[in-house]
């Protein structure tokens, strides 16, 4: 299986949340095919990039900010920018 | 009539001067801004140091333009001549200048110099040097020499990103050899003035060239408005 880059898994991870909205984070790592720690690590990258947001109710709920909805929306437009300019 | 001409002459190279870092400017500000949310969204290194590279540009045209004008205007040979203000405004384009060369490749190396984060310090150190050193002495051999040097600085650097074999064939690597090259010439320009004179409306004209075709290529690439 070819290894995904950053960007795909960061990408991954915001469609399993588009996808099932108010997902726990235990199934979010399971749909995610990544180790715990990694997990830890693009989870932490994505909630500081604001690209999603934890809400509390009766556990921890994530959804995707509107800045999420928008990296999705560009996310070939930036994987062809960065390619173009060698980025 | 001698002073009429002299007058309109005047008047005809200010306007080229003005209209030339105008567009210069405008085209850098369209990508700095035009990559604005691809930058907010990814936090992209390599994005970050391209656009900062651009608004650098347009510092730099701005000062250069402002020399230009007042060595027009007051008839002077040499920025220098115009004292304090003169000599701060031409540290500045310098410095822009060369910093900007300096981000440009550094967008497209930051992943191979990901471990030594800090030669962007070293980029700074070297764009005030090559600044102070250019303003200092009024050699012109030693002027050419040092932007011959960063020349074939950018060319290694250029041509080590060129050689990986995913790359191969990305016109962007060349673009940035001739975006460099008219840089330097514009950098010569301001300080040897009369160095240039012959080839000045070609290396504009070409300038200009670059710049749109990048500017064309970022708003294709980047789907901004």
């Amino acid at each position: 299986m070819k290894k995904r880059s950053k960007f795909e898994i960061m990408k991954d991870i915001l469609q399993t949340v588009q996808n099932n909205p108010d997902i726990k984070t235990t199934p979010l790592l399971r749909k995610s095919n990544l180790s715990t720690l990694r997990f830890k690590q693009y989870y932490e990258d994505l909630l500081k990039k604001e690209l999603i947001k934890e809400t509390e109710n009766k556990g921890k709920f994530v959804n995707l900010t509107e800045k999420g909805f928008r990296f999705l929306d560009k996310y070939k437009t930036i994987l062809n920018f960065i390619d173009e300019f060698d980025l | 009539m001698q002073q009429q001409l002299m007058g309109r002459m005047v008047q005809m190279g200010l306007g080229a001067e003005l209209i030339y870092a105008f567009i210069i400017i405008i085209s850098s500000l369209m990508i700095y801004f035009g990559t604005k949310e691809l930058y907010e969204l990814t936090k992209y290194k390599g994005i970050k140091y391209f656009r900062e590279a651009f608004l650098l540009f347009a510092i730099a045209f701005f000062f250069r333009s402002f020399i230009k004008s007042i060595m027009i205007l007051f008839g002077l040979s040499r920025p220098h001549d115009f004292q304090l203000l003169g000599i701060v405004s031409l540290f500045i384009f310098l410095y822009t200048i060369t910093l900007a060369m300096f981000y440009l490749l550094y967008s497209i190396m930051w992943k191979k110099w990901r471990k030594s984060p800090k030669i962007i310090y070293l980029f700074h150190i070297l764009a005030i040097l090559i600044a102070i050193l250019s303003l200092i002495t009024g050699n012109i051999t030693i002027i050419l020499l040092v932007n011959i040097l960063l020349l074939i600085l950018i060319l290694s650097i250029t041509y080590i990103a060129h050689k990986n074999p995913r790359k191969k064939g990305q016109s962007i690597h060349l673009i940035y050899v001739l975006l460099s090259l008219f840089l330097i010439l514009n950098v010569i320009d301001i300080l040897i003035p009369n160095f240039l004179q012959l080839y000045q409306l070609m290396i504009y004209l070409l300038s200009i060239g670059i710049f749109l075709l990048i500017f064309y290529k970022v708003l294709k690439k980047s789907g901004s408005d």
